[in-house]
């Protein structure tokens, strides 16, 4: 019984080999470089797969004669071969058939390049730059988007799906690469260079991306999310990113907030249309204070739900699924209510508060910034009280 | 040792006053002579010594990098690892790198060239014995130097490609990556003077009759690779010039507010950085191309191709660095030139796969450990090869650069090819170097634990790589591992196995190495029935490897001594190994001369840690390391190549002039 069930498994074995190794993959993985989602990524897609089909014929067809050698000729006693020095006519066959699959291969990978660096047919144009250790996104003036200041977020890239984006991409401090698998390719960020790569998506939904170009200490920890929606609702999100300060009412906590805000976060972090006390516009002043010379604007916290380089979810993780795993259809509406009080990541945003970095390994420790003459890369700790904690909580909150 | 053979004094001979000579060490200390003792090792001058000492500071090596490794793998097992914190983790990927690259593969392929090109050439040293001695200690004490950060502030962090400006002062305040680029340059001094001793040695010394076309496979390539690190070490030895000067005296060849373009370096590095690839790779390219004839029982299938596409890979090899930098914005024509050029270098290679699958075909091929190795060998370097083409793809690599997948692809070919090549090297050759034949029962479960733990370490890296998990990042998230039983989170645990795996592995070699130090069983003359000239010499080899310099009529020379053709086309045996020693020993050469041992090599290889430390720390330091190079250089300049006999305690009595004397037999 048992050895008719082994030898039936044998007789089923390499077949079952097959299907483990192709279910070998993860399902669902975020930064799956074969499940493209846009044209650019597709382009990739459909060049890779009959490559690596290729190879994987070729490195069959080695294995086997390998194989077939070591049991052919294995010394069963038989007498030394006859002592030849090779073939020329085959070697020459079998150099000049790699070359020419290499030759087809070559063909088709050139084509592919120069059709990926096209940017005649741009539609839409958003600033990408990247600083240790988060994505800082800004919108040029662009009327036909509604875009009439300039919009300036982090963490997530929100873009119209269905619209061939040029990212115009650099760096303030070292290189790092900007990549959303499901969308194209990577590109790094140079300091000093202003480079290009076309992004698009099919549909509306997130798409997850990590820095891939190491860069110190916290490069396992700058993420990115690119939000593509439908026209409509990247409609709504731009008037949203564009209207104007309000101010919490008197007498509330979030109104305390904004005073701790005032004395503590605005030295780096700037949120549009905040004024001090005696009116004059609140100006961040991040260059005194950080190497890359910017922190990120905070001025629509809440309507993207990731903070701290997309390490950190800002909603709870049942409101980040409810986001992350909605259809096309339903997904801007639900992207566009932005973090709410009941969803906000409470514990992951004090921690943050109260000390960034022993939550994100940065460069905050004053013995190790002489270099920097002082400035730090990254959030230092502040020394903020809890109670100033909740009351930044409630200010932060109002910033939807 | 002056000379060969030295007769024993028999009579005492009365004491002489020494004359001061340049002999004598500018008349302080006499010249070190003694052929045995721990003296003899540290200042010896003998290719083969240096090569046996040249391999055991890279096993060293090889197992601190492993360690490193196993550190990697420990805090990558499982999401958000607390093994290693981010600081470390990136000191340790960058010092695992530098180490098996710098410290492990080159120096163990600079152990093999270094005993075996002399070997194989019937030469009896190499041309330069006092340089060779001197890269051997300038690479120890490179390799010593580099890993003293460890316990001053911190390794290096920067990676192993240490691109700019994250390389520079103020993104890496600590003293890491001062001791990494200071490090590299004294071994990369190492590599160079190997170099040019190692080419001169080749095209100079080769044995009567021993055209280009019959040099054994092995040296040809260790020659192409003695090329490449000519004309490679040179560029990457400014483009550390260029980040020492940067970090510590203010220049700023990488600083974009002074106009730099940090893309400098990644050209200079590269432009090193891949014919790098080819030097790891070619000497194991060449154990392999002697292992597989010898235990297939006939020659190399198309030597003169495998020749000329080593030497094309080298010529080639020059022309694709930038495919390193698909993603870093070259321009659509940069990008499709260096495709192209990638996809052209595949072909060379392929040519060798194809020669080594023909040289077992038809073959008689006899298992052992060394062969065993050299099979597996091919088929996982072809697989390595492939996953390259794939990003030879421009468009595909911009997915896959900076991802697991190149990590696989990278290990594939380097452990795959060049790690797989080296301990074939060790089977093959270990009872020639130290006459005891290393056990094959330990043997082969050493090759079978590497082999199963290389795939399950580097295998589930291509999938890792293609779904998306980044290289380089000390923790990964959950949040980006998929769903599935065989989610990321599977696959990095059964790398993390994998790996300790490949580390048993190599702890049964080291205990196979010590069992045949302590207890093995002595080698045959000949045991692998081998066909090339370092078979022709004792286990091990006589201090000048030949008594009679052969003349060669083939290649492959021993095993033609040893067969011949019979009359209805068999292979006969015509002469024992033991009988073509007998004829060589009968027939001994009356004079051999021999450089001896010199104090020079090893303190001018110190003087260079010392300038290196001086750069980092105190000036006047590195003055004084400069003065200790200096004094060292002119010392060495001025010392002849054999010792007086005044040097020998007692003084030897040769005749004065020539400092020869007659063997005693």
């Amino acid at each position: 019984m048992i050895a008719s069930v082994l030898r039936r498994f044998r007789r089923w074995l390499p077949a079952s080999a097959i299907v483990i190794a192709l279910s070998g993959c993860a399902t669902n993985a975020p930064q799956d470089t074969w499940k493209p989602k846009g044209p650019n990524a597709a382009k990739i897609d459909n060049l890779q797969k009959p490559i690596f089909a290729v190879a994987g014929i070729i490195g069959v067809i080695v294995f086997a004669a390998v194989i077939y050698c070591v049991i052919k000729f294995r010394d069963r006693g038989q007498p030394i071969p006859h002592q030849s020095h090779g073939n020329p006519a085959l070697e020459i066959t079998l150099t000049i058939i790699p070359a020419l699959i290499l030759t087809v291969v070559g063909v088709f990978t050139v084509r592919t390049v120069f059709d990926l660096a096209k940017t005649n047919d741009t539609e839409m144009i958003i600033n990408v730059t990247g600083q240790q250790w988060w994505w800082e996104y800004d919108y040029p003036v662009q009327a036909q988007f509604g875009i009439t200041q300039p919009i300036v977020t982090s963490g997530q890239l929100v873009f119209p799906a269905g619209t061939k984006v040029l990212l115009r991409a650099t760096s303030r401090d070292v290189i790092h690469s900007f990549w959303i698998p499901a969308l194209n390719g990577k590109r790094d960020v140079v300091p000093g260079r202003v480079q290009t790569n076309r992004i698009e998506a099919d549909l509306p939904g997130i798409y997850a991306g990590q820095c891939t170009e190491f860069c110190g200490l916290s490069h396992a920890n700058m993420r990115m999310e690119a939000v593509a929606l439908s026209k409509e609702d990247f409609a709504k999100w731009v008037a949203n990113q564009q209207s104007a300060y309000v101010a919490p009412a008197d007498g509330t906590l979030a109104k305390e907030g904004e005073s701790v805000f005032l004395s503590q976060c605005v030295r780096c972090h700037q949120v549009n249309g905040l004024t001090r006390a005696d009116g004059s516009p609140a100006i961040a002043a991040a260059d005194e204070n950080v190497w890359s010379g910017v922190a990120p604007n905070l001025t629509h916290l809440m309507s993207r739900n990731t903070f701290a380089g997309a390490m950190f979810d800002l909603a709870k993780p049942a409101c980040r699924d409810e986001v992350w795993e909605s259809d096309p259809a339903t997904f801007g509406g639900k992207y566009l209510q932005g973090v709410t009080e009941d969803c906000l990541n409470q514990s992951a945003l004090r921690a943050w508060l109260r000390n960034a970095p022993a939550v994100k390994p940065m460069y905050t420790n004053p013995a190790q910034l002489t270099k920097t003459g002082g400035k730090t890369r990254g959030m230092p700790f502040l020394g903020l009280s809890e109670s100033d904690i909740e009351k930044l909580v409630a200010y932060l909150l109002t910033r939807s | 040792m002056a000379i060969i053979e030295r007769s024993t004094p028999q009579v005492a001979l009365p004491l002489v006053e020494v004359p001061v000579t340049a002999s004598s060490t500018f008349g302080v200390l006499k010249r070190p002579v003694a052929a045995t003792g721990w003296k003899s090792w540290l200042f010896t001058v003998d290719h083969k010594k240096i090569g046996i000492m040249y391999g055991a500071a890279a096993m060293f090596f090889f197992v601190l990098g492993g360690i490193e490794a196993l550190l990697i793998r420990l805090q990558l097992a499982a999401p958000n690892g607390k093994v290693l914190n981010a600081d470390v983790y990136n000191q340790m990927f960058t010092m695992h790198a530098t180490t098996m690259v710098f410290l492990f593969v080159m120096p163990m392929a600079a152990a093999f060239a270094n005993y075996f090109i002399p070997l194989q050439i019937g030469a009896r040293d190499v041309a330069f014995p006092r340089l060779n001695a001197f890269g051997l200690w300038a690479l120890i004490s490179g390799g010593i130097f580099l890993n003293l950060a460890w316990f001053l502030g911190g390794a290096a962090d920067g990676g192993w490609f240490m691109y700019a400006p994250n390389s520079g002062p103020v993104f890496s305040p600590t003293h890491g990556i001062d001791f990494w680029a200071l490090g590299l340059q004294i071994t990369g001094i190492a590599s160079l003077a190997g170099a040019i001793n190692l080419i001169v040695t080749l095209l100079n010394m080769r044995a009567p009759g021993m055209s280009l076309m019959r040099l054994p496979i092995f040296s040809w390539m260790a020659l192409v690779v003695q090329f490449l690190l000519l004309f490679a070490v040179p560029v990457i030895t400014v483009a550390l010039f260029l980040l020492t000067f940067q970090r510590n005296f203010g220049a700023t060849f990488f600083d974009v507010s002074a106009g730099a373009d940090p893309l400098l370096w990644q050209h200079l590095f590269w432009i090193f950085g891949h014919p790098e690839v080819y030097i790891l790779v070619l000497p194991s390219f060449g154990i392999v191309s002697e292992v597989l004839p010898v235990f297939s029982r006939k020659p190399l299938f198309g030597y003169p191709f495998v020749v000329f596409s080593g030497a094309a890979i080298g010529f080639v090899g020059w022309g694709v660095w930038a495919h390193h930098m698909f993603a870093s914005g070259l321009g659509p024509v940069s990008v499709a030139v260096f495709s192209m050029t990638t996809m052209l270098i595949a072909v060379p290679t392929g040519v060798k796969i194809v020669n080594w699958t023909l040289t077992l075909w038809g073959g008689k091929l006899w298992f052992t450990t060394a062969m065993k190795f050299s099979i597996a060998l091919i088929v996982l370097f072809t697989i390595g090869g492939l996953s390259g083409v794939t990003h030879a793809v421009a468009p595909a690599d911009t997915q896959q650069t900076d991802t697991y997948y190149i990590v696989a692809h990278l290990h594939y070919v380097l452990f795959g090819g060049a790690v797989l090549g080296l301990f074939s090297g060790f089977y093959y050759w270990w009872p020639k170097v130290f006459g005891k034949m290393l056990s094959e029962r330990i043997g082969t479960w050493n090759f079978w634990l590497m082999v199963i733990g290389m795939n399950l370490t580097f295998g589930p890296m291509h999938i890792l790589g293609l779904q998306g998990q980044p290289r380089r990042m000390y923790i990964w998230t959950e949040a980006r591992a998929g769903e599935g039983f065989f989610n990321l989170g599977f696959w990095n645990l059964v790398s993390s196995i994998g790996a300790f795996v490949i580390a048993s592995g190599v702890l049964l070699f080291l205990i196979n190495v010590v069992r045949t130090a302590r207890s093995g069983i002595p080698a045959p003359l000949d045991p692998w029935d081998s066909r090339s000239l370092e078979w022709m010499t004792t286990n091990p080899p006589k201090e000048h490897n030949f008594d009679v310099i052969p003349t060669v009529h083939h290649l492959d020379e021993f095993f033609h001594r040893k067969y011949k053709e019979g009359d209805n086309g068999e292979m006969v045996k015509i002469k024992t190994a033991e009988e073509i020693l007998t004829e060589q020993e009968q027939a001994a050469d009356k004079h051999i001369h021999m450089p001896s041992p010199s104090y020079w090599p090893l303190v001018l290889a110190l003087g260079l840690p010392i300038t290196a430390y001086g750069v980092i720390y105190s000036i006047p330091i590195a003055v004084f390391g400069g003065f200790v190079i200096l004094f060292a250089a002119f010392g060495l300049g001025l010392e002849p190549a054999t010792a007086k006999d005044t040097d020998f305690d007692p003084p030897t009595d040769t005749d004065a002039t020539s400092g020869e004397v007659v063997p005693v037999d």
